[in-house]
């Protein structure tokens, strides 16, 4: 098998784990050993997948958008499956969280999965530890929206019924919190290292350069975010947008900016 | 009992509404910077202003504040960010410069834009020379990393000799000199004056290669002449290849060609051109390596004031979230 078809085989896993989550959330049916095992099996082949074509090109996941995805749906699924794994109280909200990671996989099997070059402002070890630290920060707010989703759901008859078994709003909100405050430590520690990063390869640490700016404002939203929480006491549906909009943010740091802009950040110097 | 108007105005600075009204504003300057490319960096500096101004006057007044270790100590790294921030603005330094083979920096920038209270005399005094240069392509052709031989050349001192790269930058007395993809070749002429003077020697550095491949022209002047020459290098092979690995260098033949006016003339290593005012001897073709240079003696505080900011509230959280576990009681449905 190629790293393709071995990829393939993980995402169909991952559909199939998320799919019965969906299924067990509308059917009030409790499949979690069978979800749990098809997002492990999966993140196995994903991962020989990844190492499959590490081997084969010499450089990691991160030069290509096929290969940003990848490396981005394994990460969320690693962090989503660890959630879900020891946190079960919450493992409902795979119902929300799923749906997100499917976009995703139906992005990258639309994404040209042609080799690509590494650029040489890629040889580096902070490469690496700018996009472990980023991986965490997103994984901990993929964990939070699915959190806000079930908040934000409830109000509605089916979300009441679909949702019944999760703690509390206040207990959820709280638990969105410290996924936020988890991913404000690691964002921070991002912007740090990719400083570090950006002072090694280009001669300065920060230019506001639109991936920059993006981070920044990812920070931004996510310092305000938690401020608001502190300052104004919001209700946990108040919360819960908040998280969403944060998540919006950095998604499109991630996913949008690096492939819009031509500036030496994506690294074609 | 009435408070005393100054701890009023204290605690009205140190208000989390403030802090929450300045991080909006904070944001916003952010997102203008998005939108255009003109908005100046001293616009940071009233949002940045009010939440140094937020965050002590909440250290002054707020003792619950004072009493959470570590996040006092989060927000005391950020004031120092801040203030180290404001700092470096006043005696960055951000230049340009480029370099011939063999050609020596004696403290002369192309570009530069620096802080205030820039310490220049600093620069003036450094001194080294580019000896030459390797760059490989990988097919695209697609720049990979640089190898520079630079001869350091110490006022007084015995010259060494390092190599720097794309990560390995030439540090010298805190400057940062990077190599950069900014580079292309150099033809080297000689001046003779015809009235006798001494011969000139110089290098000009045409257009940045291959960024513009076919715009390997530029006009100059001879030193003490009004003459225009424009100069235009001229050659067949292809030097970076877009199907297979390659590397930059001088093109094995080439030629030149000058227009002064009317008059057009070309020439060959060795060959020469007389004009008005002298004769214009073309010795050979070199590379120009194109640098850029960043000075800031904060980058070592910054780094630390981030390192401390980041333990800090890593440990606020840790201290905050460590009493109540993560994984919470379900509901019985019964209840609802």
């Amino acid at each position: 098998m190629n790293e393709l078809q071995v990829l393939w085989a993980a995402l169909v896993l991952y559909v199939l784990a998320g799919s019965a989550a969906i299924f067990a959330v509308i059917w009030r049916r409790r499949p979690e050993r069978f979800v749990l095992a098809m997002m492990s099996l999966g993140l196995v082949l994903h991962t020989a997948s990844i190492a499959m074509r590490w081997e084969r090109l010499g450089h990691g996941p991160y030069v290509t958008m096929f290969e940003i995805l990848s490396s981005n749906i394994w990460s969320l699924m690693l962090a989503f499956s660890l959630a879900y794994w020891r946190i079960p109280a919450i493992r409902a909200s795979a119902a929300v969280v799923m749906p997100i990671l499917f976009m995703m996989m139906g992005w990258i099997m639309m994404a040209d999965p042609g080799d690509g070059t590494l650029p040489s402002s890629y040889h580096t070890v902070w490469l690496f530890i700018h996009i472990g630290f980023g991986k965490v920060f997103l994984g901990a707010t993929l964990v939070a929206v699915g959190l806000a989703g079930v908040i934000l759901l409830r109000p509605t008859a089916r979300g009441a019924q679909w949702f019944a078994r999760l703690p509390a709003d206040e207990r959820l909100d709280d638990l969105a919190y410290r996924c936020m405050a988890l991913g404000f430590v690691f964002e921070t520690l991002m912007l740090v290292a990719g400083a570090i990063w950006a002072q090694d390869a280009w001669g300065r640490y920060w230019a506001w350069d639109p991936l920059e700016t993006w981070s920044f404002l990812t920070w931004l939203a996510l310092a305000i975010a938690l401020h608001a929480r502190v300052t104004f006491k919001f209700a946990p549906r108040t919360g819960a947008i908040l998280v969403i909009a944060v998540f919006v943010v950095a998604f499109l740091t991630f996913f949008g900016v690096p492939f819009i802009s031509t500036t030496p950040h994506k690294g074609a110097v | 009992m009435q408070q005393p108007f100054q701890l009023t105005f204290l605690k009205a600075l140190a208000s989390l509404k403030l802090t929450f009204a300045a991080l909006v504003v904070l944001a916003a300057v952010a997102v203008a910077f998005l939108w255009r490319d003109d908005v100046p960096g001293s616009v940071l500096a009233p949002p940045l202003g009010l939440l140094a101004v937020n965050l002590l006057a909440a250290i002054v007044t707020n003792h619950s504040f004072r009493r959470q270790g570590a996040l006092l100590a989060f927000h005391a790294a950020l004031l120092a960010l801040v203030l180290l921030v404001a700092a470096s603005r006043l005696t960055y330094l951000k230049g340009n410069l480029e370099l011939a083979d063999g050609g020596e920096f004696e403290g002369t920038l192309v570009a530069v834009d620096a802080g205030l209270l820039h310490p220049f005399e600093k620069l003036k005094q450094l001194r080294f020379a580019s000896l030459g240069f390797e760059i490989d392509y990988a097919p695209g052709p697609l720049r990979q990393g640089i190898r520079n031989t630079i001869e350091l050349r110490p006022p007084g001192g015995v010259p060494s000799r390092i190599v720097i790269t794309d990560h390995a930058p030439l540090t010298l007395d805190g400057y940062r000199f990077y190599p950069t993809g900014n580079k292309g070749f150099s033809p080297t002429f000689v001046w003779h004056p015809a009235d006798g003077g001494a011969p000139r020697v110089g290098t000009v550095n045409l257009p940045s290669y291959p960024l513009h491949e076919h715009g390997q022209a530029l006009e100059w002047t001879p030193p003490g002449t009004d003459l225009k020459i424009w100069t235009m290098l001229e050659f067949s092979e292809i030097i970076l290849a877009p199907d297979r690995p390659s590397s930059f260098r001088p093109p094995r033949e080439h030629k030149l060609v000058l227009r002064i006016g009317e008059t057009r003339r070309e020439l060959v290593p060795g060959g020469s051109a007389e004009l008005p005012g002298g004769r214009l001897e073309y010795r050979g073709l070199r590379g120009w390596m194109g640098y850029t240079v960043f000075y800031d003696w904060t980058i070592p505080w910054l780094l630390a004031s981030s390192v401390v900011a980041v333990l800090a509230l890593g440990l606020h959280f840790w201290n905050k979230f460590a009493a109540k576990p993560w994984n919470p009681e379900p509901q019985d449905p019964k209840e609802q």
